[in-house]
């Protein structure tokens, strides 16, 4: 399974891109190596001329998506907050050409996301509480020593600037066996994307127009979504959604113990909750007994529909992989599924999931998974799913429930599972995965970043006080 | 100590109460005898729900008010030249069929009343939740329908575009009473229920 240099990615076709790839930056198309090893650095901009200095260096080393289904590595991405477009200086007209959310920042979202109660922003991490956050550079590799390498060589871009300053480096990695923080293997389900280059898997569905992911292309309605300006800013670039995890693995052990008395039964549970086996497993093709091939295959492994499933006895509609991409189900309300899809790029971090740990001491132990959520509409897809998907359960008869990996649960939350005779309803389900921090990103195409890092002093003063 | 603060609130709600009264008298103070009289038959009653905790109205999205689950939406709108009579024209030939309403799976109810000589429309409607999560569904799975309906008005930018929201928005006049028998229920919800209940008086029926 492990990629290697210069190898395309298994399991591809290609066929012809209809999109700019050289412009695009790497992580929008490129999914992570397996094993994949990475860090996440947040920087500040505390001098502009600093800051665009910085972009500058740093830019001809920021990968494409030119060839993106050749596992190259290691490869580096890019992105921006609003509060750092600010301080590397962009002129007026063009900050304000950003959409609202973008422009208030993630926390300011809190109700619109219904980040509340523990994952409300006044329980967050201090510097996303604080909205420091104004670059931040992603690491992939397939390997320890490439992520090293590729951390020095951006470490040394950094080196002689005194108004750029680190914030934060979080190191990332995929657990033995790839798998996330509560052991499950997970990022197998992404949404197709239309003259990228490759085929659909078996089972992505038909290709949804690359305007939903990447701007200025049309999108699922046949026109552009509204972009940042001037046109070389806002062109092949995205919005990123930096969402920072801490698992409480004690937590959902304990609720595994406590309800299911054999490991068997434990097993089942897990994958009731998230619609696979840990193995990756589809419940839909396996329910019955994990099948570990089957979910190592990546033709195999996301080949299913909820047609033979339509009263949830297979895959409950609450679970998470239903409520994420409900396929084909029957929604209570008008939805079109395809324009409510984010590209997912999950990165682990802490130590690896123990199934024997009860302890609440393994409920707060630094854990847990940051997602890199990609849409070129990511402000309002993200308040789409958290309201609509995650925190409820109305759309999909579900009802009050939500999603049990990464909803918020309230006192004497429940959880369904459909079966014959009698469903089976399972109270004081805890919440898993607490937020710890996010924040929004633009993610600007090679142009942009050459023309923000080319900003002048005078120009954007000039065009700021105009 | 407990009980003091305890009369001390108590005081405070019953002068809140007893300026509630005197407000309300104050805007009585010219109506008809008739209504002064009816007040003064109705105050008591009036003022024991006064001390009570607001309703369960709070604010719905970005305009309108929200009851439990259910939210109010009042568009005032003004016809654009012509737009009273294919509106018209448009509700006569669906004969109070609205299977697109239906389909989006939220709507309690809709009501379109024309006023001042086929110049103005109010659009009121009950629904589930917020509305602009889902007017890009409403882009994508039934655009025709709303710009059928909705170009009747003046200014309606066309589904498809990013100013729809804010026009919807500005329209908005926000209910100043309003009421919901069943706050907790949605569309989804009563359907459900409703299968229940003929459900379970089967199974009675079979067991009786």
């Amino acid at each position: 399974m492990s990629s290697t240099t210069g190898a395309s990615a298994p399991n591809l076709s290609l066929n012809a891109s209809t999109l700019e790839l050289p412009e695009i930056q790497a992580t929008i198309l490129r999914p992570r190596p397996a094993p994949y090893f990475g860090t996440h650095v947040l920087l500040r901009v505390d001098d502009a001329q600093a800051g665009r200095d910085f972009l500058r260096r740093l830019t001809p080393h920021v990968d494409s998506a030119a060839d993106w289904w050749m596992a190259d590595n290691p490869w580096i991405s890019v992105a921006i907050t609003y509060a750092g477009l600010e301080a590397l200086g962009l002129p007026k007209d063009s900050l304000q050409s950003f959409p609202e959310a973008f422009r208030v920042g993630m926390a300011a979202r809190a109700k619109e996301l219904r980040d509340e109660g523990v994952n409300h922003p006044k329980n967050w991490e201090i510097d996303f509480a604080k909205g420091q956050a104004h670059i931040g550079l992603s690491a992939f590799s397939d390997s320890e020593n490439e992520r090293r390498r590729i951390l020095a060589m951006a470490r040394q871009q950094l080196e002689g600037f005194s108004g750029v300053s680190v914030l934060l480096i979080q190191d990332f990695g995929a657990q033995p066996g790839d798998l996330n923080p509560l052991g499950y293997k997970d990022g197998i389900d992404q949404p197709p994307i239309e003259g990228s280059g490759v085929e659909p898997l078996p089972g992505q569905g038909r290709p949804i127009k690359a305007g939903e992911f990447i701007l200025g292309y049309p999108g699922e309605a046949g026109v552009p979504l509204s972009m940042p300006q001037p046109e070389v800013l806002g062109r092949n670039g995205t919005y990123l959604g930096f969402r920072k995890y801490q698992t409480r693995v004690g937590a959902f052990n304990r609720f595994l113990r406590d309800n299911g008395s054999t490991e068997e039964e434990r097993e089942l549970l897990a994958a009731k909750l998230v619609g696979r086996w840990r193995s990756g497993a589809p419940l839909t093709l396996a329910p019955e007994v994990d099948n570990p091939a089957l979910g190592a295959d990546p033709r195999r492994n996301n080949d299913f529909n909820y047609a033979n499933d339509p009263h949830g006895r297979q895959v409950p509609f609450g679970c998470h992989i239903r409520r994420m991409n409900p396929r084909d189900t029957e929604l209570t309300r008008l939805t079109d599924v395809n324009i409510h899809r984010v590209i997912r790029r999950g990165t682990t971090y802490g130590p690896p999931y123990d199934p024997n740990d009860l302890s609440e001491v393994a409920d707060t132990t630094p854990r847990g998974a940051i997602f890199l959520l990609i849409s070129a509409k990511a402000m309002a897809t993200l308040e789409f799913l958290q309201q609509e998907w995650i925190n409820a359960g109305d759309f999909i008869g579900a009802g009050d429930e939500r999603d049990p990996i990464i909803g918020l649960q309230e006192e004497g939350a429940t959880f369904t599972i459909p079966k014959q005779p009698v469903r089976r309803r399972i109270h004081s389900i805890e919440t898993f995965n607490v937020l710890r921090g996010g924040e929004y990103f633009f993610m600007p195409s090679l142009s942009a970043l050459r023309w923000i890092g080319n900003l002048s002093e005078t120009s954007s003063i000039e065009q700021r006080e105009g | 100590m407990a009980t003091q603060t305890q009369s001390a609130m108590e005081s405070k709600s019953n002068a809140d109460v007893a300026q509630k009264i005197q407000k309300l008298r104050e805007a009585f103070a010219d109506a008809p005898q008739m209504a002064k009289t009816a007040l003064e038959s109705k105050i008591q009653d009036l003022a024991s729900h006064m001390s009570e905790p607001r309703s369960r109205m709070e604010s719905a999205g970005r305009t309108g008010s929200r009851q439990g689950k259910v939210s109010e939406l009042t568009l005032m709108l003004t016809f654009a030249p012509g737009g009273a009579r294919r509106l018209r024209a448009l509700l006569q030939a669906q004969n109070g069929n609205f299977d697109d309403a239906d389909k989006v799976g939220t709507v309690h109810d809709m009501r379109f009343v024309f006023l001042d000589n086929d110049t103005k429309l109010v659009f009121a409607t009950a629904y589930d939740g917020n509305w602009d999560p889902y007017i890009d569904d409403f882009a994508t799975k039934i655009p025709d329908v709303m710009d059928i309906a909705f170009s009747a008005f003046e200014g309606w930018p066309g589904i498809h575009s990013p100013e729809v929201k804010n026009w919807i928005a500005k329209h908005q006049v926000t209910a100043e009473g309003w009421f919901v028998a069943n706050p907790n229920l949605t569309v989804t919800e009563t359907r459900r229920l409703e299968k229940i209940g003929k459900a379970v008086d089967e199974l009675l029926d079979k067991v009786a």
